[in-house]
């Protein structure tokens, strides 16, 4: 993983391929690399579908070896939904594949002059661009049995579905699973769309004849291997109820907390939730010949993921997660597991964001195109997007594009991207992350982390409410940090409560590059990318003014707590104080 | 199959089934099913003296309890009252999962909706109290309180054997309504004439 791969799509004469070592960039992987790249070398005041802005794929520094948990890949550019920069993760097989093929990130620049569709392949032979304009307007698993036929089974994809070709903002990047179906997405932020105005259809890896990735001390990592994932077994969360039910085991107690956002953010609770619950689901799945516990990558012992089937024993997509049940469920009052389901195969079959696409869709029921709880109605809204209609577009925009189109003014948007799974007026603490993140309202930019690690900004008391200004930064700075691993996320719970399993981390990481990693180091990494980023928007034109909640957040009430958002802004602009 | 004459005699529903089975009914669980307790009893002591949780699993196990929507830091400081809702739940993923834990370092992030107890006496009136179990505490405990009875909306268990696969009558070995011992057909029916709430127990004679 020593150089970067550059295709320039817009060259004279057709896409133009350049390889260069990593130069300033070594030491980065995952988000660190994509964040470093957009914000030196795109003008943060570019157009998202223009030339100018770049497209940039990268996987995790430990991606490609035999760490566990290590499949993370991280797509980066400047976003067309938030226009500031954007980091949108995903597992899935691409990033262990694109590492041992050496790539440190994949950089596509430029834009084709024509319309040709192009799909790039890469092997251990080479790179191949080729214009296939067969390809144009597949949706996901269609193409992806298409790469099957002519490519063989040893590939991982990395593609678009019809939404990235559109350009539409709620358009995602998706990435094959171990069953070589296109299930994992880096959701957020529109990057497909930045994908599609590059030309690009679909990236086929293979990287047989390779082998994996060699640590510097490979002793010393096979045994903190070792360690952390006996630390990853023996913890609760990440040994049992994840693998158990997968992360939808969330909304039973999130709605029993009154923190469940339904009918488009206007109550707390929704009546039909344990019908939607992980509990529910898992028990359907077991019931119908599905798998509740499943790894989305080689190498992920956690396995959360899992596979639903219909009534009739077919399968019908990946397990639903806890994000997407409750965008297509509980906020648009759906309590009909089948129709989530679907909804969630169609999202990514056509390429789409199901946080965005669930806000929209509830966004779109307030505005009075559907009725809450009418499924079949949200599946005809999501086909609608699918085809392209004039409709279909504007769904396809998002939440705050629909939501400004039917003149309503509840749009659950931070920096225009949609509010995830969690009402920030019963949970203050997300909420100044939903509103300070530089990437806009992200549930993942602020993960539980290691306690000491914690605190490094000082000691704060957990039950005062200051403390959360101080935690929300120490989370965000901890979680760009994880996102340079190639490290799935979901270690975080592990490493919250278990120091040696911290510790672990900390030695693979170590005994990979050979240069000590210690705790204060990580969480310089995290800041440095912050800062990047941060720096980024500035220039695009952010101000604190964007670090803010939607209004309709301090003024009505949630029930059933009935409490409103009360931090004040100008604790909100303490955050990124360091 | 029923272990005693007391069993059998029960007012409400009691079902020997296989253990298979038994998750047939975690909906009911979670959607929450009635306790009678006493007035003023504080958490802990519901749990585990009442209920028959031990310590440690109450320490160890369940990690987020919630008292009428509100996360509880201290069990035995926090107390039921009659029309009270307790929800369980084993440590969670995400950053509100982590959040909602007891003592949680998160604590911060939900400090306005955290429960705080008045001071209350234990004055000896029986309180109803609502349970709800979620994830891993359902599937263990489930079983042992299933075992014991709860009291259940009738509509709910309607609704769920309603919809049940000629699979889960073959694998319902006995079936005892107020006493009296009846076939699959003739449950429903019968069922529907009882009053709003059921008492219902069922058991595994692989468990018992
Ligand atoms: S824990 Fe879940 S999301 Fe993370 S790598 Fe495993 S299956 Fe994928």
């Amino acid at each position: 993983m020593e150089k970067i791969l550059r295709i320039d799509m817009g060259a004279d004469g057709g896409p133009k391929v350049k390889e260069e070592p990593l130069g300033e960039y070594a030491g980065l992987g995952g988000r660190g690399l994509t964040s470093a790249i957009v914000s030196k070398e795109v003008p943060p005041l570019c157009h998202p579908l223009g030339p100018e802005n770049k497209f940039v794929i990268a996987p995790g520094l430990l991606s490609g070896t035999l760490a566990a948990m290590s499949g993370r890949i991280s797509v980066g550019c400047k976003s067309p939904l938030t226009g500031g920069i954007k980091e949108a993760n995903a597992g899935g097989q691409p990033a262990q594949v694109l590492a041992r093929l050496g790539y440190a990130a994949i950089v596509l620049e430029g834009k084709p002059k024509g319309d040709d569709i192009y799909k790039i392949v890469i092997n251990k032979d080479g790179v191949q661009v080729i214009a296939d304009n067969s390809l144009k307007m597949l949706p996901n698993y269609d193409l992806i049995d298409r790469m099957k036929s002519e490519y063989g089974d040893n590939i991982a994809c990395i593609s678009i579905g019809p939404a990235g070709e559109m350009k539409m903002c709620a358009a995602s990047v998706a990435c094959t699973d171990m069953e070589l179906r296109p299930t994992r997405h880096a959701g957020r932020g529109g990057v497909g769309a930045v994908m599609g105005s590059k030309g690009v259809k679909v990236i086929v890896l293979d990287d047989s004849g390779l082998p994996m990735r060699t640590p510097k001390d490979p002793d010393k990592f096979k045994e903190a291997n070792k360690l952390f994932v006996q630390g990853l077994q023996q913890h609760a969360v990440t040994g049992q109820a994840l693998p158990a039910y997968g992360t939808n085991v969330l909304t039973n107690i999130i709605n029993e907390v009154g923190g469940y956002p339904t009918y488009n953010f206007k109550e707390g609770q929704f009546k039909g939730a344990s019908k939607i619950s992980g509990e529910t689901e898992a028990e359907l799945e077991k019931q119908r010949g599905g798998v509740p516990t499943h790894g989305c990558h080689r190498g992920c012992v956690i396995r959360c993921s899992g596979i639903y089937h219909d009534k009739d024993g077919k399968y019908l997509t990946k397990q639903p997660e806890y994000e997407t049940v409750w965008a297509h469920g509980g906020n648009c009052g759906i309590d009909d597991m089948d129709a989530i389901a679907r909804m969630d195969f169609l999202d990514d079959n056509y390429g789409l964001d199901t946080i965005e696409m669930g806000a929209t869709i509830a966004v779109a029921m307030e505005a009075g195109l559907a009725k809450f709880g009418d499924a079949e109605a949200a599946i005809r809204l999501i086909e609608e997007v699918g085809k392209g209609t004039y409709l279909g577009r504007i769904l396809g925009n998002g939440a705050e594009f629909t939501g400004r189109a039917f003149g309503l003014e509840r749009i659950p948007v931070v920096k225009g991207q949609a509010l995830p799974a969690y009402d920030p007026r019963a949970v203050h603490g997300i909420g100044v992350t939903y509103a300070t993140s530089p990437m806009g309202a992200d549930h993942t930019a602020g993960y539980a982390v290691a306690q000491n690690v914690l605190k490094v900004g000082g000691d704060v008391d957990p039950l005062k409410p200051e403390g959360q200004i101080e935690l929300s930064r120490n989370l965000q700075i901890a979680t760009a940090a994880i996102d340079s691993t190639g490290m799935c996320l979901f270690i975080a719970f592990a490493i919250l409560d278990q120091p040696e399993t911290f510790q672990a981390l900390m030695d693979m990481l170590s005994a990979f590059s050979g240069e000590a990693m210690t705790a204060d180091d990580f969480m310089d990494l995290g800041k440095k990318i912050l800062t990047m980023e941060r720096d980024f928007n500035k220039r695009a034109g952010f101000t604190s003014k964007h670090d803010r909640l939607p209004r309709f957040f301090k003024t009505e009430p949630l029930p059933p707590h009935n409490i409103t958002f009360q931090v004040k802004d100008e604790d909100l602009d303490k955050v990124f104080n360091w | 199959m029923l272990r005693n004459e007391k069993d059998k005699s029960r007012k409400g529903l009691s079902l020997v089934i296989s253990k298979r089975l038994i998750s047939v009914f975690s909906p009911l669980l979670q959607h929450g099913f009635s306790v009678i307790t006493t007035e003023g009893t504080n958490i802990k002591e519901f749990l585990c003296y009442h209920l028959g949780f031990s310590p440690e699993y109450l320490n160890e196990r369940i990690q987020s309890i919630l008292l009428n929507g509100k996360p509880v830091d201290n069990p035995d400081r926090a107390t039921l009252e009659d029309g009270s809702t307790l929800a369980l739940s084993a440590s969670m993923p995400g950053l509100v999962g982590a959040t909602l834990r007891r003592e949680s370092i998160l604590a911060s992030f939900r400090s306005t909706i955290t429960h705080k107890e008045k001071n209350k006496t234990k004055d000896g009136r029986p309180a109803r109290v609502t349970l709800k179990l979620f994830n891993l505490v359902m599937k263990e405990s489930g079983p042992h309180l299933l075992k014991q009875g709860i009291i259940v909306e009738k509509d709910e268990l309607i609704g769920l054997l309603k919809n049940q696969p000629s699979s889960f009558w073959e694998g319902c070995k006995e079936i005892y309504l107020n006493g009296e011992n009846i076939i699959p057909d003739e449950l429903l029916e019968k069922i529907e004439s009882e009053g709003e709430w059921i008492f219902l127990q069922v058991i595994s004679p692989e468990e018992s």
